[in-house]
């Protein structure tokens, strides 16, 4: 009996203590030798799950293929989005902040919004001035990010366009203008998504209300903007109904895929949505072949996903080659391919096909759009404003 | 040393400490210090009701509540009705179709919720399977159900109605057939069999299995950011939108702790109904 009360507690005492083990921080990857001498590259990324899925391929590819397979390993530390990009910008301020050095913030990769965000919170100084001798693929890269362009490498491009169904419309608009009388001629069949549930629909309505405003306030997080944004909202509130609408009142949708979803079952016949997203599910069948995209004037905004290179990582030389890698014409088709990227290297001896629509899009007539923390005070002014309308 | 008995209630509470540690750990904390946030301005920590009182006096975030308990109290109230009629056709027929019924009544549950939810969309939106089998006959049906209270209410009714058939079925199965056949000898009808034998004495099942419904339905997300629409909001998006969206989390705290409260009137209601004792119960 006695030998039966003694083992009962030693396992609740050993299971309170793994208990809380694992409750304890985790150990830093350091980036000491891996296997073989080669050594290790954390790169740090988030999106959703495609950009997870495009990032293993691309990390395997490096790792196994490429002329550095040798010397340097890619790890991937992904963290799905949502609201990961937050914390991704949070924990690196607090690595930066703290004067932490030789973490494993090796290599992280930021949208446009983000990389604003980022370099506000951390100063740029936190980051590699990039030596482009160290990365030859860039030479016949010309697109530069317009926030601190000397810290980061763009290496693809996404932007917002406007997908329409080519058989209902055989020519779509070409400026912001022709889709406004579009939308009046046609009531019902144009729909953008609730700002803050989806990009798409986030530069459909920041496009249009910053249209009104000059152009350096598009990548301007200062507060005095805000009180300009009254013209644009009053646009918004004049096309509102002529909006879709279910049931007698007029309906936002939730999610890019919200208004995709419509315009693919024939209930719209045309919104803004992500390039990538309307070419990959083309080409996978998801949406049918009618559906195409185009751009209009003044355009809607598009972003360039840059890599940058924290200072305090340990692993300088191995995020340069995994930057010179990204920019290869085998890493840029692989994105193409898998995930409708737009490619930033020339695409002429890049396989295109299926994505030849990708061409069409010129990544320097991109407008670019990072509001940072005015986003927030966006969404809930058009949600009360807008939203509201019923 | 220690006495036998003080040992056993050391015993007995250093066995029962590590899950009352991650209890504490993982629920109490987090709710007190919700609690807490909620009462705390947002740029200087000074305490203040404005948090709650902006859920009140907000037009648009007054009407979300108003709108939530529409939605839960009508899917509480037919998901009940419903599944009553189903628990009864179950216990008091017979028959094989009865069988068949009972054996796959339970089967909607186990379909994840993204997949229901969009199954239920394909079916009713504009240009869904019914519009398309009306455009057959040349009819251009239009159920106008997507974004609005009625179609939220009839997906949250895929969910309920067998959780709580389910409930009250366990119920009804307690009351043995002696009873009715005792009503029926001394010459009762089947409805005042029902009103005066089965219905006092499933009753707490169908409170319990309400109070489920109720507690389930005030948060959900799935249903509402899917099929919902732009205002009036169920308040799991409007929670949603608080603390993704503004990033105002002194504000989210205050609609949780709202939401939590809405619950606990029901839960309320549970524990009265279950603590007071019926007449036929005293001893």
């Amino acid at each position: 009996m006695k030998m039966k009360r003694i083992i009962a507690l030693l396992l609740a005492t050993m299971m309170l203590a793994l208990a809380l083990s694992g409750c304890g921080s985790k150990k830093s990857d350091s980036s000491a030798a891996a296997e073989g001498g080669k050594t290790t590259v954390n790169l740090w990324a988030t999106g959703s799950d495609n950009v997870r899925s495009i990032f293993e391929t691309l990390t395997n590819e490096f790792n196994t293929n490429s002329e550095y397979a040798d010397k340097y390993e890619v790890k991937l530390q992904f963290m799905l989005s949502g609201t990961g990009t937050q914390t991704l910008a949070d924990m690196l301020a607090a690595a930066a902040k703290a004067g932490q050095t030789n973490t494993d913030y090796d290599l992280v990769d930021l949208s446009g919004d983000d990389l604003s965000k980022v370099m506000s919170l951390v100063g740029q100084d936190k980051f590699v001035k990039l030596d482009d001798s160290k990365i030859p693929n860039a030479a016949s890269v010309s697109a530069e990010s317009s926030v601190t362009p000397d810290y980061c490498q763009p290496y693809r491009g996404t932007t917002v366009i406007l997908a329409y169904d080519s058989e209902k419309v055989p020519t779509p608009p070409a400026t912001m203008d022709e889709l406004v009388e579009w939308m009046k001629a046609n009531p019902g069949r144009f729909a953008y998504n609730t700002p803050g549930t989806g990009g798409a629909g986030d530069s459909f309505v920041r496009s249009s209300v910053y249209n009104f405003l000059p152009e350096e306030a598009f990548t301007s997080d200062d507060e005095k903007w805000v009180s300009e944004w009254d013209e644009g909202f009053e646009f918004l509130k004049s096309i509102h109904p002529y909006m879709y609408s279910s049931g007698g009142s007029i309906v936002y949708p939730n999610k890019n895929q919200g208004t995709l979803d419509l315009l693919n079952q024939g209930e719209i016949d045309m919104c803004p949505n992500w390039a990538d997203m309307v070419l990959s599910q083309r080409a996978s069948g998801a949406i049918r072949d009618s559906i195409k995209i185009t751009q209009i004037e003044p355009s809607l905004t598009g972003s360039l996903q840059s890599m940058v290179i924290p200072t305090f990582g340990s692993n300088e030389e191995g995020a340069y080659a995994f930057i010179n890698f990204m920019l290869s014409p085998e890493a840029q088709e692989i994105m193409v391919r898998d995930m409708a990227a737009i490619p930033l290297i020339d695409s002429s001896d890049m396989d295109m096909t299926g994505y030849e629509d990708l061409q069409g899009l010129d990544v320097s007539n991109f407008r670019i759009q990072s509001i940072g923390g005015l986003s927030t005070a966006f969404n809930e002014r058009w949600d009360n404003e807008i939203g509201t309308l019923g | 040393m220690m006495s036998k008995s003080c040992k056993q209630k050391l015993v007995a509470y250093g066995l029962v400490m590590p899950a009352f540690l991650v209890v504490m750990l993982t629920v109490a904390y987090p709710i007190v210090s919700a609690v807490i946030q909620s009462f705390q301005d947002e740029e200087t920590g000074a305490f203040t009701l404005d948090n709650y009182l902006y859920f009140f006096t907000e037009p648009a975030q007054l009407r979300n509540i108003l709108y939530t308990l529409f939605v839960v109290v009508m899917t509480v109230v037919i998901a009940i009705v419903v599944a009553y009629l189903l628990a009864l056709y179950l216990r008091f027929v017979k028959s094989k179709i009865a069988k068949t019924i009972g054996t796959l009544y339970l089967l909607p549950r186990f379909v994840p919720a993204m997949c229901a939810v969009y199954a239920m969309i394909t079916i009713i939106r504009d240009s869904g399977l019914i519009n398309r089998i009306g455009a057959l006959f040349g009819l251009d049906i239009k159920l106008g159900l997507m974004y609005h209270a009625s179609g939220m209410i009839v997906m949250n009714l895929w969910f309920n109605i067998p959780f709580a058939a389910m409930m009250i079925t366990a119920g009804l199965g307690a009351i043995p057939d002696s009873i009715i056949e005792g009503a029926r000898d001394v010459g009762a009808s089947k409805l005042k069999t029902f009103t005066s034998m089965i219905l006092p004495l499933s009753i707490k099942d169908v409170v319990v299995a309400s109070t489920f419904v109720f507690m389930s339905n005030v948060g959900s997300f799935t249903t509402p950011y899917l099929m919902g629409g732009n205002s009036p909001k169920m308040l799991g998006i409007a929670l949603f939108d608080q603390f993704n969206k503004y990033m105002a989390y002194n504000r989210s705290a205050a609609l949780s702790v709202i939401m939590f409260l809405i619950c606990s009137v029901s839960a309320g209601v549970y524990i009265y109904t279950n603590l007071k004792e019926n007449d036929w119960e005293k001893q």
